[in-house]
């Protein structure tokens, strides 16, 4: 059998994500068949049988949802920790470029945290009306999101049996580096204006969400946080690691560097994930206003102020910049 | 109306079968009236003062509480209105024994975000209503269960519900507690308040103020 399917982590994870998945699948069933009888506004045996089995769908969510979002910070370490059995790689980069179907899992887990959070929200929106206005439109995130975490489950079947240890595959330098004359960054960006484009942005975000511009809100923190994703790869991390050539995004998660990644990517993906499920679930479900504002600001400025820490201490220790 | 039930079920399930305990109560109580649930263990009173809390769901049918259909509530609002709107009154007091009298009866306003010299006061207020106030530093575990019963009263009362749920209130009480107990019960009437006390207890057969008892036998209201 693969190595890597009997190394402890994997199978830790892979155990833990089918246990989730079979929840799932049982709050998947009983939800489809509330959602196809439900009417409120009866006082039959049916709805009032129905009311006890929709609680029960949302305590099965609460928990495993809140599970997957442990989930994909264990994936990471899981990947991390696999670089020792992959030729070639020094961390989770090279290991998650192992083959075609790495990169589309990270992906995908990333896009189903971002709907959790915004069925999180609708849950949240809905436990507070009387009548349980926001049910419907709730079960309906929840069914797709089943449907993606159908495939996610799929993906990570694929992915660790086909992870091949006898392959060498590239290390984060060569996977992150700049080859010859190549610009990794978007929109033909230099390092100095994706510096200036990620504290505009940071700025933009804090401001419409004070204004309770919720469409223009929702621009800026999906910019900034495609813009942040670069700054800390190309400019940041080579704060982090202390080394102008080394642009990696997960080689910050280990120990060497105090786990700084962790901070990073929790406080930026948490803190943008929680303001657009506010901002899309204000404008779905005609709120009146958002109503993370604290939130957002706190976990937004800590990383902003996380990385520009790193470059600061580097400057005030050795008197230049790299 | 300030208590309206329409056509009430509540079925449990045990070891796979369906065990009816209410059967097709409809029943409409108005503001200020004082009602006896008469009935045998089993009958099914306490099940229905459970309903009327809001802290039970019944298998079918409607439980309004001026016009708010409590068993239709999500929990969170469930608890806002009996908080605001219901006291309760148990067989076996339900205090906690650690505590004073006037901390338990304190307890029901921690919530409520109140100011603490508003609670106080009111806490007071209480504890003279359910005459218990020489005993509010005492602590509940050394009470008798006359005084037991009186801090229930009076934590009941702290909030001033406009519906008071008594279930067997005099079951742990001799003749002369159960007859004190009955008096302000009177007063609590007198002041408005809309009771409902489930009980076996025949003391409550004939009271001496205005009352409606109602047989229940089998989980059925009797004409």
């Amino acid at each position: 059998m693969n190595e890597v399917l009997l190394s402890n982590q994997v199978i830790v994870y892979l155990l833990s994500e089918s246990i989730l998945f079979l929840l799932l699948f049982v709050a998947f069933i009983v939800s489809l068949k509330v959602l196809m009888k439900w009417d409120f506004e009866r006082f039959t045996p049916l709805q009032f049988a129905l009311e006890r089995e929709a609680y029960l769908v949302t305590t099965i969510l609460l928990f495993t949802f809140s599970m997957k979002f442990l989930m994909i910070i264990y994936f990471i370490f899981s990947i991390d920790a696999l670089s020792l059995l992959v030729p070639g790689a020094m961390c989770a980069a090279g290991v998650i470029t192992a083959n075609e179907y790495g990169s589309y899992l990270l992906i995908l887990k990333l896009v189903i945290l971002f709907f959790l959070t915004l069925w999180f929200y609708i849950n949240t929106y809905d436990m507070r009306t009387k009548n349980h206005q926001w049910f419907k439109k709730k079960s309906w995130v929840f069914s797709f999101i089943f449907l993606l975490i159908v495939i996610e489950l799929v993906l990570d079947l694929k992915y660790f049996s086909n992870i091949d240890t006898h392959l060498p595959v590239s290390c984060c330098s060569a996977l992150f580096g700049q080859l010859e004359g190549a610009n990794p960054l978007p929109f033909g960006l230099t390092v100095p204006l994706l510096l200036v484009l990620f504290y505009l942005l940071y700025v933009l975000v804090l401001l419409t969400l004070k204004t309770n511009q919720t469409l223009l809100y929702i621009l800026a923190n999906i910019l900034f946080v495609y813009i942040a994703y670069y700054a800390v790869v190309y400019f940041f991390g080579t704060y982090i690691y202390e080394l102008p050539t080394h642009k990696c995004p997960f080689c910050m998660l280990q120990a060497e560097y105090m786990y700084v990644g962790y901070f990073l990517w929790i406080s930026l993906f948490v803190g943008t994930y929680i303001g657009l499920s506010d901002a899309i679930s204000t404008l779905w479900l005609k709120l009146s206003h958002t109503r993370s504002q604290k939130t957002v600001t706190y976990l937004l400025s800590f990383f902003v102020l996380l990385c520009t820490a790193y470059v600061a201490i580097y400057y005030f220790k050795n008197g230049v910049l790299l | 109306m300030m208590i309206q039930i329409e056509e009430l079920y509540k079925t449990f399930s045990h070891v796979g079968n369906d065990v009816p305990v209410l059967k097709d109560i409809s029943l409409n109580i108005h503001k200020g009236e004082c009602v006896v649930l008469q009935g045998v263990s089993g009958s099914g009173k306490t099940t229905l003062l459970s309903l009327i809390a809001g802290l039970d769901k019944p298998s079918s049918g409607k439980v309004l509480i001026e016009d708010e259909p409590i068993s239709k509530l999500p929990d969170l609002f469930a608890s806002e209105l009996r908080a605001k709107k219901i006291g309760m009154i148990f067989q076996h007091f339900n205090l906690f024994e650690h505590l004073s009298v006037g901390e338990n009866v304190t307890i029901p306003l921690i919530p409520s975000g109140m100011k603490l010299n508003v609670i106080h006061e009111k806490v007071d207020v209480a504890l003279h209503l359910a005459n218990i106030i020489h005993k509010k530093e005492s602590l509940a575990s050394r009470l008798s269960g006359g005084e037991k019963q009186r801090t229930a009263i009076a934590r009941a009362l702290v909030a001033n519900p406009d519906i008071i749920l008594c279930d067997e209130p005099t079951a742990n009480l001799d003749r002369e507690n159960s007859l004190l107990f009955i008096d302000i019960i009177k007063e609590l009437h007198s002041m408005g308040k809309t009771i409902v006390i489930a009980t076996h207890d025949p003391l409550f057969d004939h009271l001496d103020f205005e009352s409606t008892v109602i047989p229940m036998v089998d989980g059925k209201i009797v004409k």
